[in-house]
């Protein structure tokens, strides 16, 4: 009875109080919406089945990874706005300043952005987002969130995402320009790129995994600490493997 | 060659960091730093070997990763750690099923994966004290395409051979994403772990049949 009332409202069922290591996993899980949460779940792979998956392999197929890295490096000269947005709102000064040297050569030597040809230089990209801001703000994750569409998120994310969608400093330009179109253009390949990039690694987690929705959870959590962690710390403690200096990628 | 050199110098700094250390502790931290370095060097030239092996069938290449797999990780630690508070509830015979079945479950996905990582290499970078006897190991996988990606091992002795307990991925910890992962396939088993040893035989035999062909 008491799970049949937690379906309905998409609630998961607490454990008894009476067993305290219990309480603590379900504490430490943080998905009281999980019957919701693996609905929508179950809703995007299959949507990403059907429909962003086979459109990524076929990218995959049609365009050269030379191709495919013009086009990612094309987005994420895009998204440095955003990024240089978050970092002053994070106070985060000499990121800031990266990311404005990023944008500045990689638009203007690396040709509309299409050439990253700053991080060869030692200037790296780095994630900013306005979860991450919120995070720097002192603002807790809440809840486990899976978004339509979006996928894994969290309250607060989620709340960042939102915001981004409206926020964007060069959505805001274009749409001030009437080409929206090109919001949308911009939106849809980010997905398709960013998916392309994610192939393999969601292949292999869907078959190692015996869960695979606890899995991404444990996955995203993870990663997102991972990033509020090094957004948190100061500028100068970037840790050593992403130091140019131990750099030989290239 | 160049292999046999770089061991010559993490014994040279061995040598040094116990001639020369300021104190004998931080020698002795030294030293145990390089050897734990080593350690995780040699173990990426083996496991090179079969991933880069290009005419051994999958038959060989499980057995001979299964055998290094063995050796150099700490399966029983891992897999207490991964079973999380339904270790103590689970009975010793349970206890063994799941180790069992947990080192097949993990020699089955690495060799599966393993596949995928021909032409890569792995530069340690250093090692550092991580909790009360642990080491973390930091190093990078290098691609052909593509971002270095950061690997740390985290590491322990065991009866003097140092032993892996856990892998960080961009700081994210294989063992715990595992541990939440089983967790939640224990709760929705209705809480036993007989459960997790059924759903963990199907995903064997799942991957079994994968690598056939």
């Amino acid at each position: 009875m008491v799970a049949a009332t937690g379906l309905m409202v998409g609630c998961a069922t607490p454990p008894p109080a009476d067993d305290p290591d219990a309480v603590a996993e379900f504490k430490q899980t943080n998905d009281p919406l999980e019957p919701m949460n693996r609905a929508i779940f179950a809703f995007n792979s299959e949507a990403d089945t059907l429909f962003l998956k086979p459109v990524a392999q076929a990218y995959r197929a049609a365009v050269p990874q030379f191709g495919r890295d013009r086009v990612a490096d094309f987005l994420q000269n895009l998204d440095e706005p955003l990024v240089f947005a978050n970092d002053v709102l994070q106070g985060n000064g000499s990121l800031a300043l990266k990311s404005l040297e990023r944008f500045a050569l990689n638009t203007s030597f690396g040709v509309f952005g299409i050439m990253d040809v700053a991080k060869p230089m030692g200037i790296r990209p780095h994630d900013s987002d306005f979860g991450q801001t919120l995070a720097v703000w002192g603002i807790g994750a809440g809840p486990y969130l899976v978004l339509p569409l979006f996928g894994p998120s969290s309250v607060r994310d989620a709340t960042g995402t939102g915001a981004e969608l409206f926020a964007d400093p060069l959505d805001i330009y274009l749409q001030s320009r009437y080409m929206d179109w090109l919001v949308w253009t911009r939106l849809g390949a980010n997905v398709v790129s960013q998916r392309e990039a994610y192939l393999d690694f969601s292949d292999d987690i869907q078959r190692t995994s015996l869960d695979y929705y606890a899995t991404i959870r444990s996955l995203y959590r993870q990663r997102r600490e991972g990033m509020i962690d090094a957004a948190k710390k100061d500028v100068e403690s970037v840790p050593a493997a992403n130091r140019p200096e131990n750099d030989n990628s290239h | 060659m160049i292999e046999s050199l770089r061991r010559g110098f993490a014994a040279i700094a061995m040598v040094a960091a116990i001639l020369f250390g300021a104190s004998g502790a931080r020698a002795d931290e030294a030293a145990e730093a390089a050897s734990a370095q080593s350690f995780i060097r040699t173990l990426a030239d083996h496991a090179l070997v079969f991933v880069n092996a290009k005419t051994m069938s999958n038959a060989e290449r499980s057995a001979g990763f299964r055998a290094l797999f063995v050796e150099a990780f700490d399966i029983p630690d891992i897999g207490r750690f991964v079973l999380g508070r339904h270790w103590k509830s689970a009975s010793v015979d349970q206890q063994q099923d799941f180790l069992k079945a947990f080192e097949e479950f993990t020699v089955l996905t690495w060799s599966t994966r393993f596949k995928d990582y021909s032409g890569v290499s792995l530069e340690v970078d250093g090692a550092s004290p991580a909790d009360e006897g642990y080491l973390l190991v930091e190093s990078r996988i290098v691609r052909q395409q593509g971002e270095p990606l950061p690997v740390g091992w985290r590491v322990h002795k065991v009866d003097g051979k140092w032993k892996i307990t856990d892998i960080l991925i961009e700081n994210v910890s294989m063992a715990l994403t595992q541990r939440q992962d089983f967790a939640s396939v224990i709760q929705s088993s209705g809480g036993t772990v007989d459960g997790l040893l059924t759903t963990m035989h199907k995903k064997i035999d799942e991957l079994r049949a994968g690598q056939a062909h």
